[in-house]
């Protein structure tokens, strides 16, 4: 046997004895300074603010990882936010101008001291309210670097096959192709990041120098008195690579059931929002770069019925969402994007519109078959 | 110590005339995002930016030196729209923020 061999087999049997990635894991093949980078952000992701570090005036928690916090840090939890948007004449407006999109939940004493509210008014143009779960970030880091080819390769906005099933971008506020939020509204991870620590916690950076407004009104003085930024470059830089290099968790072995399971998601059509394997474009780190993964997800906007309607954001209408990529499913505890659904076959059987057809399909299926479905989804 | 000291008085006295005869260059930012309001008769263009959820409106004014247009095409104020989305390049006035172009990049979805 050549040397050449031997390295190939033995390369196939270190692989095939990779230990699962479970939850909160780091991507594998990380160098050792991306390692570190992981563990220090990991330390800011984990960090609690107050209100003498920057917390509020208006926030909805007091830390990434009291939201992302099941089943590790990274993963779901058990908040659900307040959304606000007006829809008119075909034009949505996300309702800065009164506080929106973000309705927060919570004020520090001294705002409700200062103004005697618990949390921020909810607007009063607005025409629809939606609730919104934490979503789970494992993965996230390989989604941000799918290619927008990629992504547009699978929309259908006319329905030129004829398979019921449209997929249309939507776009962030600066017109890029939205990929991260429930109705996909923004660009880059790193973006959905900074905006999650000034929107989520009131913590200004140095990309987002200036609070939230108070449903549109100035922050009353004295109210805040922590400098601008309360976060420095670095540990935004370091919250955004313990994120980006979180992995996603190795799918659980499938036994006859699950394997018959996986044959009907792509049978019945969920395959056909809910694709099965992305691969990412190019990166600066080799971990991220050209690798194939578990996404289930499109990136791309569906309607799914007016039973699930909520806001409009930019050209996502009240019934298009984003399809939810199927990472980490098994810890699920609520599902869909306000986790009316506490089961797998509840999720299922609430999708309609574009997913009606697949949800009818799963209907018919005998109760074995059903029951294999939901096992995969379970191994998820 | 007393070198350096002497150095840089030393250069200040010599910079000054230079520093305060150069014109003031008023402050120039580059906005690119969704219109929320258009007022033509205000000559007035709110504009959303922002990262992530975190949104702010940036209100600008056209005066009669902007250009406004879209794939070389001139257009003017009141052919835009809400949920179009524009670049524009504008100064920092007394008065607030002046256009001096706006390009309109993308339609609003109606």
């Amino acid at each position: 046997m050549t040397r050449a061999a031997v390295t190939v087999l033995l390369a196939l049997v270190v692989a095939g004895c990779e230990k699962p990635l479970k939850p909160g894991d780091p991507v594998r093949g990380l160098t050792v300074a991306q390692r570190d980078r992981f563990a220090r952000g990991k330390v800011v992701f984990d960090s609690t603010f107050t209100p003498h570090t920057g917390l509020g005036p208006l926030f909805n928690s007091t830390g990434c990882g009291e939201c992302h916090e099941d089943p590790a840090a990274g993963g779901s939890g058990d908040e659900v936010e307040v959304h606000a948007t007006a829809l008119r004449g075909g034009v949505c407006d996300p309702l800065v101008q009164e506080g929106g999109p973000v309705i927060q939940q919570h004020t520090i004493p001294a705002l409700k001291q200062a103004l005697g509210i618990d949390s921020e008014p909810f607007p009063p143009s607005a025409t629809a309210r939606g609730m919104r779960t934490t979503p789970v970030l494992f993965g996230r880091g390989l989604l941000d670097l799918v290619p927008d080819s990629v992504i547009l390769s699978y929309a259908d906005p006319d329905d030129k096959n004829h398979d019921g099933i449209r997929g249309r971008p939507n776009r962030s506020v600066d017109g890029r192709l939205g990929r991260f939020g429930r109705k996909a509204f923004v660009a880059t991870l790193a973006e959905f990041n900074a905006g999650a620590f000034l929107v989520e916690m009131g913590i200004t950076d140095p990309t987002q120098p200036t609070e939230e407004n108070i449903g549109g009104k100035p922050i009353p003085p004295g109210v805040d008195s922590v400098p601008d930024p309360e976060i420095n470059q670095e540990q935004l830089d370091l919250t955004g690579d313990f994120v980006r290099f979180l992995a996603p968790p190795t799918p659980a072995k499938l036994d006859k059931a699950g394997r018959r399971g996986r044959e009907l998601f792509s049978e019945i059509g969920c395959a056909a929002c809910h694709v099965p394997t992305l691969r990412t474009g190019d990166s600066p780190v080799p971990a991220l770069r050209h690798r194939e993964f578990a996404a289930y997800t499109d990136l791309l906007l569906h309607d799914m019925g007016p039973d699930l309607a909520d806001i409009c954001l930019s050209l996502a209408t009240p019934s298009q969402f984003r399809t939810e990529p199927l990472i980490d499913l098994r810890d699920a505890k609520r599902f869909l994007h306000d986790g009316r659904a506490t089961t797998p076959e509840q999720a299922v059987e609430l999708h309609g519109g574009e997913g009606g057809g697949a949800r009818d399909r799963f209907k018919a299926l005998p109760p074995a078959d059903r029951a294999a479905l939901i096992a995969f989804l379970k191994s998820l | 110590m007393i070198h350096a000291s002497r150095a840089a008085a030393l250069a200040a006295v010599l910079l000054t005339p230079v520093l305060t005869a150069a014109p003031v260059q008023p402050a120039s930012y580059t906005y690119q995002g969704t219109i929320h309001v258009v007022e033509p008769h205000l000559s007035s263009v709110e504009i959303i930016t922002g990262v992530g959820f975190a949104l702010r409106l940036v209100q600008l004014h056209a005066v009669a030196a902007t250009r406004i247009d879209s794939a070389g095409v001139t257009l003017r104020l009141r052919d835009l729209q809400p949920g179009d989305i524009v670049r524009a390049d504008c100064r920092l006035t007394r008065s607030g923020l002046v256009a001096d172009r706006i390009v309109k990049l993308g339609e609003a979805a109606r």
